[in-house]
């Protein structure tokens, strides 16, 4: 018989590395039903039949965040066989919190603290028995981290779930709320199983809407609830919430033995130093910058950009294309697949996986940090900044990733909770150049600009300031008016990392960007290949030498004048238009596609210097820095289009960020093509110049307009009673 | 009575209410932020603060830190 075990706890409290000693390798990750947390099952380490799924860390079952409902929904529909409760011994207080409502579901409980050594450490003193009795359900101490313990609680939960009578404990609140409890529990419908009958009083008293929606009728019970309410004067979650503290502490006064600590721990010292009003700002840079230098810089020390040179020049340039071309010419396949394997797969491809050891090393670091506790103190950090342009501390580190590759970079935005928030930093955070950018701007710094390093930096510039002044302007739509949620996050205590946890982080994103490059790009990659190299010739369809005649021609010419406002014009219009187009594969083909649209016959470099002299023939100043800009912002490469729509879950959102980006693209670029080149005296004025005035006007009454509070839904209707 | 932000670090003080709004104030208590329980602000960092309850290290903004009155 198969067994079901959900493993539920607070964040922190070591939850992730528990079930990673518990399942060993035979994870499956996945997501939950209809909405964007991270579902994780494995089956438990020696067995076949045990499955381990490993619920978001919560704090409590109530439904104020996605994670809460995610894991509520699924303990109360999808009724797992026993819930294995990992508890933080540290902060035991705080963690049986959850554990008190974990163990009104009518679910067999059993509770594992964690951190046994830790506590064996400062000497705190727990009497398992007693608290056995208290909770009414069965209390092991493991070490997750020294994985002791760890089996035989998976054991005992085993031995739970096949047991068939469920003792549930019923808590000692107030006798008082304990008859109301009773009355209430007496209106509930019969078809509730008496084990649940607890929970569902308890809800019912609390006008849990969400859950209260799922009975067959919902009982009157108003009167009871509000008697209690105004007898004990608080309202009805306060008075429970209340008695659930009190009833817990009541329990480790009568179990837990603290020894006297000092006032601060070491996580508070450290806290003293790395969130000082002072330090915090040039240590978080100073990390960063070391994160950056190692992952993507171009020193000595940058393993990340040593690997990716390598896996370009050496394995993607040399190995892999010599193999596959042994190979090809071994199995004498026709000229023209063998040319859909090298120059469409095998570039294609290879192009995009030159990035991963850059991704993996940044993946590495990015999660040594996560590990050690700093990522929560980055968010806190970053908060009052990012606060005054409408987004969370927490949208930092998306755009932090998104330097080195926007799709990790937008799947990071998961840890933003609120659903408006985590909506605007997708938006924004593929405005920030990625390393796949930077070709880009290096090949028209070096054509036209004669590499002036205000160019690159503008390039920067201009992706910061497109995040801030979206956050600005988008927060003046309704859609996403209010302030960013207030902050309140736990700060975990520092800790060394554990190797196992930050090598599974590292390689579960890393795998996710592969898995892509393997789908949709190897897709996109053909598609382009066969759009270059064949065409219309002569009215005939054949392959093309010529690539002027290439289907891909064709395409550029025909969408070349949507482009006309903001300044392809001309010899260059189709070549801007296409690689913009290809560049929606990948950013690095735009250099790329430059290369063969130019004829150049051999092997070019990163940023094409080869092709400069032609660049320069073809575009001027003002142009090619409206092709930048454009190219900059506009909809990212269908990978990172790929993971907004994951993201975003929801069609017409992933619509709607992608139009936002590409019509700011649009916009900015109009204006500084139009407004500069009239100041250039390159453009004439124009109805486009109007168009431009027009749009800057726009841009600026958004920015400046006075942001008005509140726009919310229920605002809105008490107004309309009031009128 | 005072908010939260005008406590002296390090000294403990006890939470007396908890405004703002539903949702905040229900995850706050969540964390262990109920009235009567002890709470230690132990640094600052501009307007924004991070206190020590129930064994735990919580960041609050600013905003949220000012409608925590404790006394």
């Amino acid at each position: 018989m198969a067994v079901n075990i959900a493993l539920a706890g607070n964040p922190n409290s070591g939850k992730t590395t528990l079930f990673n000693a518990l399942t060993g390798s035979n994870q499956f990750v996945g997501n939950w039903p209809g909405v964007t947390v991270e579902k994780k099952e494995g089956k438990l380490k020696g067995t076949k039949e045990v499955m381990i799924v490993d619920l978001p860390g919560i704090y409590s079952l109530s439904p104020y965040t996605l994670e809460e409902v995610v894991a509520r929904n699924y303990l109360l529909k999808d009724h797992p066989d026993a819930i294995l409760n990992i508890v933080d011994g540290t902060n035991l207080e705080r963690n049986l919190y959850l554990t008190t409502q974990l163990l009104e579901l009518g679910i067999p409980v059993l509770v594992a603290i964690n951190m046994a050594d830790v506590m064996e450490k400062t000497g705190d003193q727990l009497n398992l028995v007693q608290l056995q009795k208290e909770l009414n359900c069965p209390v092991v101490m493991i070490s997750a981290l020294k994985q002791t313990g760890i089996k035989e609680a998976a054991q005992q939960a085993v031995a739970l779930a096949n047991r068939s009578r469920i003792e549930t404990a019923y808590g000692q609140f107030d006798e008082r709320v304990e008859k109301t409890l009773e009355r209430l529990a007496a209106l509930l419908p019969q078809t509730i199983p008496a084990a649940q009958k607890r929970f569902y009083a308890i809800k019912l008293f609390e006008r849990d809407r969400k859950i209260l929606a799922d009975l067959p009728e919902i009982p009157a019970a108003e009167s009871i609830i509000a008697s209690l309410e105004s007898e004990l004067e608080e309202d009805a979650e306060s008075i429970i919430t209340n008695e659930r503290y009190l009833w817990i502490s009541s329990m480790l006064e009568r179990c837990y033995l603290r020894k006297k600590q000092s006032s601060l721990s070491v996580s508070d010292r450290i806290d003293l130093i790395v969130t000082n009003r002072w330090l915090a700002l040039p240590i978080f840079i100073a990390v960063m910058a070391l994160v950056y230098a190692v992952a993507m810089g171009n020193w000595s020390i940058s393993i990340g950009t040593h690997g990716t040179e390598w896996t370009n020049d050496v394995l993607f340039g040399e190995i892999v294309p010599n193999a596959v071309d042994s190979l090809l010419n071994s199995l004498k396949v026709s000229s023209w697949l063998s040319g859909l394997i090298q120059d469409g797969i095998v570039a294609g491809v290879g192009a995009v996986l030159g990035f991963v050891p850059q991704m993996l090393v940044l993946f590495l670091l990015l999660c040594i940090l996560e590990d050690i506790g700093y990522m929560a103190r980055i968010a806190f950090i970053m908060d009052r900044i990012f606060r005054r342009f409408g987004l969370s501390g927490k949208s930092f580190i998306p755009m932090l990733v998104a330097t080195g590759c926007g799709v990790p970079g937008i799947m990071a935005s998961r840890t933003v909770e609120q659903d408006r928030d985590r909506k605007m930093t997708i938006m924004t955070t593929g405005f920030i150049p990625c390393g796949a950018k930077m070709p880009i701007i290096g090949l028209f710094a070096g054509a036209l600009f004669e590499n002036a390093w205000w160019v690159a930096t503008s390039a920067y510039f201009i992706g910061v300031a497109a995040v801030i002044l979206s956050g600005i302007i988008l927060k003046k739509f309704r859609i996403f008016a209010g302030d960013p949620a207030p902050f309140v996050m736990e700060l975990p205590a520092y800790h060394i990392p554990s190797l196992q946890n930050v090598l599974r982080g590292t390689w579960e994103r890393g795998w996710s960007f592969i898995k892509r490059a393997g789908t949709v790009i190897l897709v996109s990659s053909i598609v382009l290949w066969f759009l270059q190299g064949y065409g219309f010739v002569d009215g005939v369809f054949q392959s093309v030498e010529d690539n002027n005649h290439s289907l891909l021609a064709l395409i550029g010419n025909t969408f070349a004048w949507v482009f006309y406002p903001i300044g392809w014009v001309g010899d260059m219009a189709w070549k801007a238009t296409v690689a913009t187009f290809t560049g929606l594969i990948a950013k690095e083909e735009v250099v790329n596609t430059f290369g063969v649209l130019y004829h150049y016959a051999g092997e070019l470099s990163e940023t094409g210097e080869e092709i400069w002299s032609l660049v320069q023939a073809d575009f001027s100043g003002l142009t090619a820095y409206s092709f930048m800009i454009f190219n900059l912002l506009c909809a990212p490469c269908f990978a990172a289009m790929g993971a907004i729509r994951r993201e975003m879950n929801n069609a017409k959102w992933t619509i709607g960020a992608i139009g936002y980006m590409c019509g700011f693209a649009y916009g900015i670029s109009l204006i500084v093509y139009q407004l500069g080149g009239l100041l250039l005296k390159e453009v004439q004025f124009n109805f486009f110049t109007i168009v431009a005035i027009i749009l800057l006007g726009g841009l600026l009454f958004l920015l400046f307009r006075p942001y008005r509070e509140g726009k919310t839904l229920e605002i809105r209707i008490k107004t309309a009673k009031r009128d | 009575m005072m908010p939260l932000t005008m406590a002296e670090a390090g000294a403990v003080n006890s939470i007396r209410r908890i405004g703002g709004k539903e949702e905040t104030r229900k995850f706050l208590k969540s964390l262990g932020f109920v009235e009567g329980s002890k709470i230690i602000l132990l640094s600052r960092h501009g307007g924004n603060v991070i206190v020590r309850i129930k064994d735990s290290r919580i960041a609050i903004s600013r905003e949220m830190a000012n409608k925590i009155l404790i006394g």
